[in-house]
């Protein structure tokens, strides 16, 4: 076995982040370029400034909104694995999103697509981080700590979850006014081309939330990584500090779905690439690497999507990596 | 000053079954105290439960007179340092990396000059100062075992458990282990409390030992009082031989006609 020191480790943490910090405003041009100057060179007009000024409009909230959603999405997804002892699964994986395509329809159908519980951005969004929250309480007390971490009873959970809420969902809907259905249908199909970005501003400032939490708790986080009983002997108040993070987690995730949709694989790359790069346990490096590699995987690929046309939506090339990188992760390491 | 005071305990949650009835014992300060019995006995819940890692379901364990209940987890993990059988970490960390761990309870993580200090020695006392680059998983077992003890050194606690800490190691480690646990004891004046299965073990290196059977302690005292024929079987329903060795107890477990 190869007995390397800890010298080269910090060159290269030092290469990775200032390769990171390059590649963060490339892509932001990427994806500025492919929008304004790359179209009008296709359909052969000229870039006027008026033009130019009116496409960034758009393409200013579509960058924060995508920015926001892969920071909340990467940090939770460290979490998670670091709260479940696992480098495999993320909370979209267990169906933590069929939760909020769940409480939409609900809302909806209790209430009507007119009422206030519903078109109230701010309200909706408590609502549907409620449940979010709930649930995860509920999962962690019955599931996690009963049955010691077990990775197959949480997917288990994930699949019925999803099976539940999602068949569930589209029963109502199918049977709700029509629409109502397409209010539904507006508010839950978000995806990277359609971005629901009229919540940026309660987004941002959940962003900031969950960044300050999670970086504060950082080297918690680093012992907790031990595993549950070395981290209660040594002195963390360990289903405190898990019931804490399952709130950060459903908090971040369920304004991430709401903002971006679903985005399955995209965790599980930032977080676990960074890892590869960074050979380290330590939180803070993981935190900071995973938020811009997952911002930057999601502007590039969408900026790269632009440029070609679009054929390909950019969340299913993420999935197709982010699905063959997961086997690979099975398959080396053996285990969930 | 650890006192365990008629704590019952059961895994169900009504209380039917008991895993640990009635447990009645002072820890004994400075010295190698060995929990032994069959398996199920209730041997490693009663550590849990003097480590308050599991609560007890009636009873109070007393940490220098007050129920560990009420410490915070934090103060909690600087008198007592608690090690299950070294298992094998999610993460890859270096032997540095885990002795600086041992810290947290101090420091939270944040390491000062004193920290440090401790840290080095630490890796001084368990021989792994030349080996604290080294990631753990290129370590042999013996090194690994040493790596998790400097750990609990370093979080300089005056009672140290160990939950079967000579599970998974073979002969040369066993004996390695309880060498250092007994200097542990000699020349750090710690207080520990390990559970055994094997009872040569404990005749061998504990200074007290505490016998359990059926979640009850059914005998307690020093070696040479329990290391008899009678008090073995009345733990293992078993017949020992008894031989003297080198001025100790020793049983044996085959050929017993």
């Amino acid at each position: 076995m190869a007995t390397e020191s800890r010298k080269p480790y910090k060159a290269r943490r030092v290469t990775v982040f200032v390769c990171l910090a390059l590649l963060a405003p490339a892509s932001v041009a990427l994806y500025i370029y492919s929008r304004t100057y790359a179209k009008a060179w296709r359909i052969g007009a000229r870039m006027t400034p008026a033009a130019f000024e009116s496409i960034m409009g758009r393409a200013v909230p579509a960058l924060i909104g995508m920015s926001v959603a892969a920071v909340l999405i990467a940090i939770i997804s460290l979490l998670f694995q670091t709260m479940t002892q696992s480098r495999i699964l993320t909370p979209s994986m267990i169906g933590f999103d069929s939760i909020f395509v769940g409480t939409q329809t609900l809302l909806v159908f209790a209430f009507g697509a007119g009422s206030r519980l519903f078109t109230d951005p701010y309200i909706n969004y408590l609502l549907s981080a409620g449940a979010m929250v709930a649930i995860s309480v509920l999962m962690y007390g019955f599931i996690l700590r009963r049955n010691k971490n077990n990775i197959i009873f949480l997917l288990m959970f994930g699949l019925v979850l999803s099976g539940i809420l999602g068949n569930g969902a589209r029963y109502l809907q199918v049977i709700m006014d029509t629409n109502d259905f397409y209010q539904v249908q507006a508010a839950t199909n978000v995806t990277v081309n359609n971005m629901n970005t009229s919540i940026i501003f309660l987004a941002l400032p959940i962003m900031l939330v969950v960044i300050i939490a999670a970086m504060s708790r950082h080297r918690t986080y680093d012992v907790m990584s031990l595993g549950p009983d070395q981290a209660r002997g040594l002195g963390v108040a360990y289903e405190r500090e898990v019931n804490f993070n399952l709130v950060i987690i459903a908090v971040g995730m369920s304004v991430a779905t709401a903002l971006i949709g679903s985005l399955t694989f995209l965790g599980l790359l930032a977080v676990n690439i960074s890892r590869e790069l960074l050979k380290t346990h330590k939180h803070l490096p993981l935190f900071i690497a995973s938020a811009l590699l997952a911002a930057l995987t999601l502007i590039l690929g969408q900026g790269a999507v632009e440029l070609l046309q679009g054929a390909v939506p950019v969340t299913a090339i993420i999935n197709l990596v982010g699905c063959s990188y997961m086997f690979y992760l099975i398959l080396r390491e053996n285990r969930l | 000053m650890i006192e365990v005071k008629n704590v019952s305990q059961s895994y169900n949650r009504h209380g039917q079954r008991k895993t640990l009835e009635d447990i009645n014992f002072s820890v004994r300060e400075h010295t190698i105290t060995a929990l032994v019995g069959a398996n199920g006995a209730g041997k490693s819940t009663l550590l849990g439960v003097m480590a308050n890692l599991l609560p007890a379901l009636s009873g109070s364990v007393l940490l220098d007179g007050t129920d560990v209940r009420r410490v915070k987890t934090n103060a909690m993990a600087k008198k007592v340092a608690f090690l299950k059988q070294t298992q094998l970490l999610s993460i890859r960390v270096t032997v540095n990396d885990l002795v600086e761990f041992g810290r947290f309870p101090h420091c939270a993580g944040r390491l000062t000059q004193l920290d440090r200090d401790k840290v080095s020695q630490a890796l001084e006392y368990m021989n792994l100062t030349e080996l604290r680059e080294r990631y753990l998983d290129e370590l042999s077992g013996g090194q690994r075992q040493r790596a998790f003890i400097a750990m609990i050194l370093a979080q300089d606690t005056p009672y140290i458990f160990l939950d079967e800490p000579l599970n998974n190691l073979d002969v040369k480690y066993s004996v390695e282990m309880m060498k250092i646990v007994q200097r542990l004891v000699s020349e750090l004046n710690k207080t520990v409390v390990m559970v055994l299965h094997d009872i040569n073990f404990a005749a061998a290196y504990a200074g007290y030992i505490v016998a359990m059977k059926d979640g009850r302690i059914i005998r307690e005292g020093v070696p040479e009082e329990m290391i008899t024929r009678e008090t073995l079987r009345a733990v293992f329903d078993f017949d020992f031989r008894i031989e003297k060795y080198g001025g100790k107890n020793v049983c044996l477990y085959f050929d017993n006609e």
